[in-house]
């Protein structure tokens, strides 16, 4: 029987989840080894398969979130890049936008450029914004400059010229006389990493590829090496950032690709979840031990963002404001994340405000309750002191839990400063985590025009289901689904992604005439090549979808709407539909459209490998699980009203017909709460439902 | 009673709800100056007009809301319908200069006007004399450009017509300029929804009586820690270069007195008369830089809304540089406004000796390039550059990055040359610009420009070429402002303000002070005066005149025996 394998490397556990053939799907978490991530990966998948007695030669196939391009940032161990740039321009990676993430904060810190200045140089070249030569390219200064930067270390050189976005000969031959010169040294030309208008934004992205490359492409081959060593020939996939999974050779080509990658593939999952279980329209809320993140799905489509930055510690849900950490644009699943997680550290600020993280206990001490040397409250001892989480034993009975040790951590840094009750002290800790998780689900909806009202909130992760509840009721949503193993469905979800690659081109000019002519052989040339890069992977022509997108803006904005192309070609006769949507699509973000003149910034193709055998969550069975619990316990759920007799059950307890809250449902990786006035049933798929009452 | 989890969520809703207008502004603007540069604030008033909330944009911005709100309650309280927006930009009531436009728009709730959503945006162009409405050498405001006492932009929703056509007769690029107030009442509507929002959840007086203990709260942390400051009272003087017309140094100076309750009082009497040129700060503006300097420097959890300001009494007397007469002129006054900061950290760093920098870049140079294209297309460039930070009392201060007073961004190379007929040849850092010191400030920025049209007029405000950004501690001072015309050809240095005519093909540079250094610079560990020489930031004569740190040359490695008897020679 074959089996297909999808795996989350997180901080502190991967997540390990086999699918056989027959639907049965059988779920593991060990402990990662951030020192060689593929060790967990190897070893815990080893373990699985013989414990469900599978030939590691049934494996077809294994699919990857993974954080090491991420922590390769975060850590600072990546490559020794060069950076050759225009004369005049070495600075701009320095430079950047120049904002500081906070206003008031003179000891503020920016972020040291992943490539120093002795090793960019520049090269005189020079392309107009018209795409007139100034100045040719100086061949031999080239390699001149190169000789240097390798002599100082540099094991990839990165070439990033202005304007070559819009015309690329001088990089290309800079790349090709680099290649020809150093053939055993890696080679990264902004060009082909983002051929995009502003010069800090292409040559941030194109570094961090650079800077990715070595350590991206001796991880995958060590993981694939590890996997043949047990005997998995599998071809190895990697969730790229936009949720999509691209071949393990095509991620060790261009890896900025998948820095998100652990968090898109939750979201993608979501997606594809919501499509069989018949929610186009839902909101995505992964709570994990350190954060929440909240992504919004539409119409079954996951929301993409072209450009973010990657940071240290948290991302705000503030998205105007970028400055704190290094740019990258390219797809990827706007995600909101703040730091809000069940290890999120309760404390009283000056002013004698409570406040919930981002500080975090990690899995060390980890939370009071955990009884490992944890002494400051967290939302997880919040949870056990109201009774929401059992107060004796969490993971099927696998970690212990001191309710004591949580009451007396919020009794001395938060209850007795402010003069509350334990109680009423632990309700104000998950309030406030309540609410900066709500403002992460507000950045995703309210803030592009979108009420939250509208959409399903699908809860995974650890924590997730703890709260969702309560989240979805201070945004009015009505509906909250809770997949089957919420707390390992990010690998769940990997297993349901198709391969995807996206391809952009620079299309500037007005929505018109000649311009539209230059979009459409955009849209063949990435045709061509989308096809050539999938037929590689497998997919042959019936097997991809592809599809084009537009982005377009009013006259002399800087930010454009992705608008799908109809039928994939911009003809005359198809742009009043375009407009069309362009306009409703403006209206519903910014409350205004106007009938001024559109501009065309880019022509996208989307093109998607399907995948025969992806997950379609129908018919998943968990095999083993945990011995069923029942019974009841005492659960505060409002700090106006005493406590209430609360009956507990196992997931595979709870009613298909349903079951009015309160109600607390414990499986193995999760708790599911159900709030006073709400409801829960179990939907065909298996997922639990749960419907909130109205609210006033 | 106020219940403390209710004040954490109405706070975190408020914060959202400005972020969120900030980013609507971004999304929809069409000028270089608000899209990219980022020149504009958001902020939500109450219905008394007390500013509540403050995205995180420009710092110069924080204290003008309250004057300039009061002018528009004087004028219109009680006359204000559903979806009408007032607009100002008069400096005499409350604004800052000409370009800076401020929307107001009543939210409603129950029928009464509950709370203000207000957005500043810099625009483009105003009228004027010179494109871009900024030169820093007029004489009058009435040269400055078209001047708004509050209006009623929009009545109900819809635009005034007489107001626009007014507007698109005044301003050189009015497509521009409309659709940047679109951008702005696009997010003043993004406000209105939003905290109608959260009225519909907590109710009218909930909301009020939340929003009104956010304001107390954030004047208890402010006292709170004042309070803690050694009492007395702290002078720092500093100036400006000259007004452009005499070469007359303009001096600023205040006298900063800390009581014992916790609030100050900021006297800037002995500062210069009102000028002739365009640098007079109304004292609206003057209010606004001495609250942000505070700020600057209490801790960084206190929010950002009126109740700060109720611990800070400004003085500046009549007539004087920092509160003139109707009709000094006061475009560049934002330069009058980075020299304030300077001063006031100037008297801080004797109160807080651990927490200030030494000054800064002195604020960002203005680049005004307006003309007509071949086909007569009117164009203006409004480019602004910075900045450097001083060095600090633990660390070094860092280059290219906004002065804190701004939270500007800058104008990408490519976007500008794909816009307009010019051409960037260089933008990075000078060498050897850093003040030195045991840590020391960060280096200048130079851009060049080549003009790719047959003719246009250029005006550069810049300063700080005679008195340099001071050092602290025994740190030095950074270099000076450079500007040079054509510098590979005829060379002409020029002075650090001036307005010519470019013709096709010159060129004009710019270089920007650095920022001070902070401590004895021979203190300073050779080790980091090496990888700063590596890194070319300075060069080795720099190392070994300023940091008395001798460096093999092509190795930069430290000769510790010449290093140290350099050093010890010195005393």
């Amino acid at each position: 029987m074959s089996a297909r394998v999808g795996v989350d490397i997180g901080g502190t556990f991967t997540d390990i989840v086999l699918r056989l053939a027959d639907g049965t799907l059988r779920v593991s978490k060990v402990s990662s080894t951030p020192e060689d991530p593929a060790l967990a990966v190897v070893r815990g998948l080893e373990a699985l398969l013989r414990a469900a007695a599978v030939s590691p030669a049934a494996v077809v196939e294994v699919v990857h979130g993974t954080t090491v391009a991420s922590n390769t940032i975060l850590q600072k161990k990546g490559a020794r890049v060069g950076l050759l740039t225009t004369r005049g321009f070495r600075d701009v990676l320095e430079i950047g936008r120049v904002r500081t993430p906070d206003l008031f904060d003179l000891s503020w810190e920016k972020p040291e450029p992943l490539v120093p200045r002795r090793r960019r140089l520049e090269v005189d070249e020079r392309i107009a914004a018209d795409g007139a030569v100034v100045r040719p390219l100086d061949e031999a200064g080239l390699l001149a400059a190169a000789e240097r930067l390798v002599a100082d270390g540099a094991d990839v050189i990165a070439v990033s010229f202005l304007n070559s976005y819009v015309d690329a000969t001088h990089e290309r031959r800079a790349e090709r006389l680099l290649v020809a010169r150093f053939p055993a040294l890696d080679v990264t030309a902004s060009y082909r990493v983002l051929p995009e208008i502003k010069e800090y934004e292409r040559t941030s992205t194109t570094v961090v590829n650079a800077y990715l490359l070595p350590v991206m492409r001796r991880y995958l081959a060590n993981l694939a090496a590890g996997l043949r060593a047990i005997g998995v020939e599998a071809p190895l996939l990697v969730v790229a950032s936009n949720g999509g999974v691209v071949g393990a050779a095509g991620a060790a080509e261009r890896p900025v690709f998948a820095v998100g990658s652990g968090p898109a593939a939750g979201v993608a999952g979501a997606a594809r979840l919501g499509a069989v279980a018949e929610t186009s329209n839902l909101i995505a809320f992964d709570m994990g031990g350190t954060t929440a993140k909240a992504s919004l799905v539409e119409q079954g489509r996951v929301s993409l963002t072209t450009e973010y930055e990657f940071r240290e510690g948290i991302s705000t849900s503030s998205r105007f404001i970028k400055a704190g950490g290094y740019m990258l644009k390219v797809p990827a699943i706007d995600i909101a994340e703040v730091g809000a997680g069940a290890g999120s550290i309760a404390w009283i600020d000056a002013g004698g405000l409570l406040r919930v993280g981002p500080e975090s206990a990690g899995a060390h001490p980890g939370p009071a309750c955990y009884g490992q040397g944890g002494g400051r409250p967290t939302v997880t001892d919040a949870n056990v002191a109201l009774g929401f989480l059992n107060p004796a034993f969490l993971a099927g009975g696998e970690l212990r839990i001191d309710a004591q040790r949580a009451r007396e951590a919020i009794h001395a840094h938060v209850a007795a400063p402010l003069g509350l009750s334990v109680e009423e002290a632990a309700h104000g800790i998950r309030d406030v985590a309540n609410a900066n998780m709500a403002r992460a689900i507000r950045s995703v909806t309210i803030e592009r025009g979108r009420d939250p009202r509208d959409f399903t909130l699908v809860a995974f992760g650890g924590s997730g289901p703890v709260h969702a509840g309560d989240v979805a009721g201070a945004l009015d949503i009505r509906r909250v689904l809770v997949p089957v193993s919420p707390g390992v469905f990010t690998a769940v979800g990997m297993l349901a992604s198709d391969v995807e690659h996206h391809f952009v081109r620079a299309a500037g000019g007005a929505l018109d005439g000649p311009a539209l002519d230059r979009a459409n052989a955009r849209i063949d040339e990435m045709t061509r090549e989308a096809l050539a890069t999938l037929a590689q992977e497998g997919y042959p022509r019936d097997q991809v979808r592809l599809d084009g997108l537009a982005d377009l803006r009013y006259v002399g904005q800087a930010s454009e709407l992705v608008i799908p192309i109809p039928e994939g070609r911009l003809t005359p006769d198809r742009l009043p539909a375009l407009r069309a949507a362009f306009a409703r699509e403006y209206a519903a973000t910014y409350g205004y459209a106007s009938d001024e003149p559109l501009e065309l910034v880019n022509v996208r193709v989307v093109a998607t490998g399907l995948r025969p055998s992806r997950l379609d969550f129908r018919a998943i069975r968990v095999a083993g699980g945990i011995p069923p619990v029942a019974g009841a316990r005492l659960v505060s759920f409002d700090r106006r009203a005493p406590a209430v007799n609360t009956p507990v059950l196992a997931r595979e307890a709870v009613p298909a017909a349903g079951a009015a809250g309160p109600l607390v449902v414990e499986s193995y990786d999760s708790t599911v709460v159900v709030p006073p006035g709400a409801s829960i049933r179990r939907d065909a798929l298996d997922n639990l439902v749960i419907t909130l009452g109205a609210t006033s | 009673m106020i219940d403390p989890i209710t004040l954490a969520v109405v706070k975190s809703a408020l914060d959202s709800i400005v972020d969120e207008m900030a980013y609507t502004v971004i999304r929809t603007a069409r000028s270089e100056i608000i899209k990219d540069v980022m020149d504009y604030s958001a902020a939500l008033c109450d219905g008394r007009g007390r500013m509540i909330a403050q995205a995180k944009t420009i710092a110069q911005h924080l204290g003008a809301i309250p004057d300039a709100m009061a002018s528009v309650l004087a004028d219109f309280a009680g006359d204000l319908e559903p979806g009408d927006v007032v607009a100002m930009n008069d400096p005499y009531q409350g604004g800052m200069h000409i370009p800076d436009v401020f929307l107001f728009m009543p939210i409603f709730w129950e029928g009464k006007v509950e709370a203000f959503a207000v957005v500043i945006g810099h625009q483009t162009d105003m009228g004027g004399r010179v494109p871009g409405s900024n030169a820093s050498d007029s004489t009058e405001i009435y040269q400055e450009g078209l001047r708004l006492p509050p209006i009623k932009l929009y009545e109900r929703g819809v635009m005034s017509r007489s107001v626009r056509r007014i507007i698109e007769k005044n301003v050189r690029v009015p497509d521009r300029v409309l659709g940047d107030l679109g951008a702005q009442y696009a997010a003043c509507k993004v406000g209105e929804r939003e905290l109608g929002r959260l009225y519909a959840r907590y109710g009218r007086d909930e909301a009020r009586r939340y929003t009104a203990e956010l304001l107390d709260y954030a004047e208890r942390l402010t006292r709170a820690e004042i309070s803690r400051w050694p009492r007395g009272t702290y002078t720092f003087t500093d100036h400006l270069d000259s007004d452009g017309f005499s070469d007359e140094p303009v001096p600023l100076r205040v006298a900063i007195t800390v009581h014992a309750d916790g609030h100050l009082t900021c006297d800037w009497t002995g500062s210069a008369a009102q000028v002739r040129a365009a640098l007079n700060s109304t004292l609206s503006f003057t209010k606004s830089c001495t609250y942000l300097s505070v700020r600057s420097v209490l801790r960084q959890d206190v929010p950002n809304n009126a109740g700060v300001f109720r611990c800070i009494d400004v003085v500046a007397p009549e007539g004087s540089i920092l509160n003139p007469h109707l009709p000094g002129a006061c475009a560049a006054r934002a330069l009058t406004g980075y020299r304030m900061l300077d001063v006031m950290l100037g008297a801080l760093a004797q109160v807080l000796p651990d927490r200030v920098p030494a000054a800064g870049e002195g604020g960002n140079t203005v680049l005004s390039i307006g003309g007509q294209t071949a086909d007569r297309r009117p164009f203006v460039i409004v480019d602004m550059i910075t900045g450097a930070w001083g060095g600090r009392p633990d660390k070094d201060g860092m280059e290219a990055v906004t002065n804190p007073s701004q939270n500007m961004s800058n104008t990408p190379v490519e976007v500008l040359e794909a816009q307009h007929p010019i051409r960037i040849d260089e933008y990075g850092f000078v060498p050897d610009s850093c003040g030195p010191g045991r840590f020391r400030g960060g280096l200048g920025l130079r851009r060049r420009y080549t003009l790719l049209n047959d003719e246009a007029t250029l005006q550069l405000r810049s300063d700080r070429m005679r008195f340099l950004p001071y050092g602290l501690e025994g740190g030095g001072p950074a270099r000076g402002t450079r500007n040079v015309l054509n510098p590979d050809t005829d060379a002409r240095v020029m002075p650090a303000k001036f307005a010519v005519v470019l013709r096709r093909g010159d060129v004009v540079l710019h270089e920007q002070p650095g920022g001070g250094g902070f401590g004895d610079p021979f203190t300073r560990d050779p080790e980091r005066v090496a990888a700063d020489a590596r890194n070319e930031k300075i060069t080795l004569e720099y190392a070994r005149r300023e940091h008395g740190v001798v460096l093999e040359p092509g190795t930069f490695k430290v000769d510790a025996e010449a290093t140290r008897a350099l050093r010890e020679g010195r005393a």
